[in-house]
């Protein structure tokens, strides 16, 4: 009996001994996980991964780039065993930070300074320890249609529209009676949706908490905003995107001609030039807020070092190479190049980006400066559920801006106050 | 007693016996439901036990089991906050509000047509039975992913449907089938002027933070587009069930029926419907457990503006645990899962007593 157990333990200590030795020699495997995105970027995504190999033939890539992403990498987050390399979007950011699954950054962020403060401060823990490194990024703007500008004889936005001048426009375009398919044009395709809204929001001073930490996400500047958004559909020159010919998102309904602006992101670019190439439309900067500020928000993603990693320091050292490869200087400046849709996360990589997009790319890229990533902490989904289905509330007239917001703003105290 | 005392033995050697094959038999039964019950026990009892676990808990659903803080057990809190006192209470009840419209909505609906069709393509005078029984069955053979994409392009502002209801009435205004949150009842009401402010009582008295004029607004626009869709995909599988309980129907009894001087009516009346109980029962179980636990189609038909007044009870439970992405709640997905679970269980023995299932062989 003790013989048997001596040989088992022999056996088992000679396996630990081998796997040791061949990790030793082995080159370092990384899995690498990604959501799926357009085949162009997916096909961008691969030629990174590919060049990143030639040059370190010692690092073996385990990619999955995966369009159910989300859901996959939450299951292998619960089961303790997930990738060594992944995405993170700016909305699960803090929730992953708090469930220890990313490894801090450090000071391993190569040219750490050239990377836009705002999309690195999206990244990084209350204390600024940042985490994970921004890839590229989005912000919204305005969409304008110039025939129907020309035909309300409005002048085309500039960057130093208001909001008023917004709103005439939209009712000019909606009274000049154009009809586009059977469809009367309105002034904007305006989605339901916090993340359009908020934009204003943010430009004329909302905030979730003031100075001294407490709510006023119901504040006056910030109910004027939702205010005057819904005031677009519930004042008729302008609708949801689903009540412009039954589109079904702003890009489309502006895309097809039912209305004379939008405000979407950079995304819609491509999607315009490649589906609707005889559209003719420009693009301004989101106009200035009664506070005399400007304000839009911004979607981005980072590459992320998962806190497995940490345990072996081989493998941080080759996740972290690999990180600073997929978002280093010569890599934003391809992403720039590619042109598909998302800003790099570096200033210095900007007018690549510019290159490729032509003159249609300016106010996003001014967007930068004053954009927010509009997340809130974690454990205020209950406050964000509030804010959706006010939102929805509002736009169909059932019910006020004030009286919305001060319901989503009472729950996030009822939220601060449970701690 | 010696004689006895034999008798006894062969006696106890015939019981013995007896025994003996009672548990070869019952042996030779557990093997051959081994592979059914390990499936069923791994992929459905094991789960439900794990999410009954976690929903005494408050893990995310992200932090890694093997961390050793991934949770803390909590007791009945998540049940009480999404049922009885939680600050979105109102979410759940909605959701609960929807669901039962929808099954009340499409389960009788398809068990009648259903039985309808089936009776129809089950005459012998009928030409082609054949291409209509393919017909009925196809869409339930459909992906209902699929499904819901065509019903997107045919009920959207400017699709088929309404280019069908403009082309015989000019004077109609094209409704967005799948973006309007009104419900149908209160659209009813509205063609009489009534509203909300003409039932004071129902506007201001709250049931679980929802008002009863809400409660009693019937499925929304959106959401009986969705029924209509589970009708015509769910049909044609009920029609299969029924068509083969039908042919098992002996025809003697029909002879018998019309010898005595039956109408076509009063044999199905008569005959047909009391004969297919046990089916119509089976029937409606599957309706029932199936709408309650509808999912895809309004994952696929949901939007910005139909939000709440689409949400299922089992959407939320996906809702959530993957939805919110900044404040994902297995713990309350799985608390959700469990009371939809415990209100299908209860459904089922309701409708059981109430169709006479349980007489039912």
């Amino acid at each position: 009996m003790r013989n048997v157990r001596f040989v088992l333990v022999l056996a088992v200590l000679l396996v630990a001994v081998s796997i040791g030795v061949a990790s030793a020699q082995d080159p370092v495997t990384l899995r690498v996980w990604s959501g799926a995105s357009s085949p162009v970027e997916n096909e961008f995504k691969e030629a990174q991964f590919a060049a990143f190999q030639e040059a370190n033939p010692n690092i073996v890539l385990d990619v999955l780039i995966s369009p159910d992403y989300g859901t996959q990498i939450q299951a292998a987050f619960a089961a303790g065993d997930y990738p060594e390399v992944f995405t993170v979007g700016q909305f699960d950011f803090p929730s992953y930070v708090d469930s220890g699954l990313l490894m801090p950054a450090g000071d391993r962020i190569v040219d750490a300074d050239d990377i836009y403060p705002s999309l690195q401060s999206a990244f990084s823990d209350a204390d600024g320890n940042a985490y994970c490194v921004p890839k590229d990024f989005s912000t919204l703007a305005l969409y304008y249609n110039i025939d129907h500008f020309e035909a309300a004889g409005v002048e085309a936005p500039t960057a130093d529209w208001t909001w008023d001048d917004m709103t005439a426009a939209a009712q000019a375009i909606t009274d000049a009676g154009i009809v586009v398919n059977d469809i009367p044009v309105l002034g904007l395709s305006a989605a339901a949706d916090r993340n359009r809204w908020m934009a204003f929001f943010w430009a004329n001073g909302g905030r979730l908490f003031n100075d001294a930490d407490e709510i006023v996400f119901d504040s006056e500047e910030a109910v004027a905003s939702l205010d005057f958004y819904a005031n677009f559909v519930t004042s008729g020159i302008g609708a949801v995107p689903a009540d412009l010919g039954g589109a079904g998102w702003n890009g489309e309904a502006f895309g097809r001609g039912y209305a004379g602006m939008t405000v979407e992101g950079n995304w819609a670019i491509g999607y315009l030039n490649n589906d609707f190439p005889d559209l003719n439309w420009g693009v301004a900067e989101l106009p200035t807020a009664p506070s005399g500020n400007k304000g839009t928000l911004t979607f981005t993603e980072c590459w992320a070092v998962s806190s497995l990693s940490a345990e072996d320091p081989a493998v941080a050292d080759a996740a972290w190479a690999l990180v600073n490869f997929l978002t280093g200087p010569e890599q934003a400046a391809a992403t720039g190049d590619q042109g598909f849709g998302p800003m790099p996360a570096r200033a210095s990589a900007a007018d690549s980006w510019l290159t490729a997009q032509g003159d249609a790319g300016m106010p996003f890229v001014a967007g930068a400066d004053y954009a927010w990533a509009p997340v809130f902490p974690i454990g205020y989904g209950d406050f964000t559920t509030a804010v959706d289905e006010g939102t929805v509330d509002v736009m169909t007239g059932a019910a006020t801006a004030a009286d919305a917001m001060a319901e989503a703003g009472e729950i996030a105290r009822e939220i601060q106050a449970e701690g | 007693m010696a004689q006895s005392t034999s008798q006894a033995i062969t006696a106890g050697k015939a019981v013995q016996t007896q025994q003996n094959a009672k548990l070869e038999e019952s042996l030779a039964g557990w093997t051959f439901m081994l592979p059914a019950a390990a499936i069923l026990l791994l992929f459905m009892i094991v789960p439900l036990l794990v999410a009954g676990y976690f929903s005494l808990t408050d893990w995310n659903g992200r932090t890694p089991l093997t961390n050793a803080n991934a949770y803390e057990l909590v007791g009945l809190r998540n049940y009480q906050q999404l049922l009885v006192d939680g600050r979105r209470v109102s979410d759940f009840y909605n959701a609960l509000k929807n669901t039962m419209y929808y099954a009340l909505g499409v389960v009788p609906t398809q068990t009648a047509l259903a039985l309808v069709l089936a009776v129809i393509v089950n005459q012998k005078w009928m030409k082609f039975r054949g291409f209509f029984r393919t017909a009925y069955y196809f869409p339930s053979i459909t992906s209902s992913i699929v499904v819901s994409m065509i019903f997107l392009f045919m009920f959207s502002a400017t699709g088929p449907i309404n280019g069908l209801i403009s082309a015989i009435f000019p004077s109609y205004d094209p409704i967005t089938w799948l973006s309007d949150n009104r419900g149908v009842i209160h659209n009813f009401l509205g063609l009489f002027s009534l509203n909300a402010d003409s039932f004071p009582f129902l506007r201001d008295t709250e049931l679980f933070r929802i008002p009863l004029w809400e409660w009693l607004s019937g499925p929304s626009v959106s959401m009986a587009t969705i029924m209509v869709l589970a009708i015509w995909t769910t049909i044609g599988t009920m029609m299969v069930i029924y068509l083969a309980a039908l042919q098992n129907i002996p025809g003697q009894v029909y002879e018998a029926a019309f010898v005595d001087g039956a109408t076509n009516w009063q044999a199905f009346r008569h005959i047909t419907v009391p004969l297919l109980a046990p089916t119509t029962f089976f029937v409606i179980t599957l309706g029932l457990i199936g709408t309650f636990q509808v999912f895809d189609q309004i994952y696929v038909l949901r939007n910005d503006t139909t939000r709440d007044s689409v949400m299922s009870v089992a959407y939320l439970v996906y809702d959530y645990a993957f939805g919110s992405l900044n404040d994902p709640r297995m713990d309350r997905a799985t608390a959700t899962a469990i009371t939809l679970f415990i209100i299908i269980f209860v459904a089922t023995i309701i409708q059981r007593r109430v169709t006479g299932g349980d007489q039912a062989k």
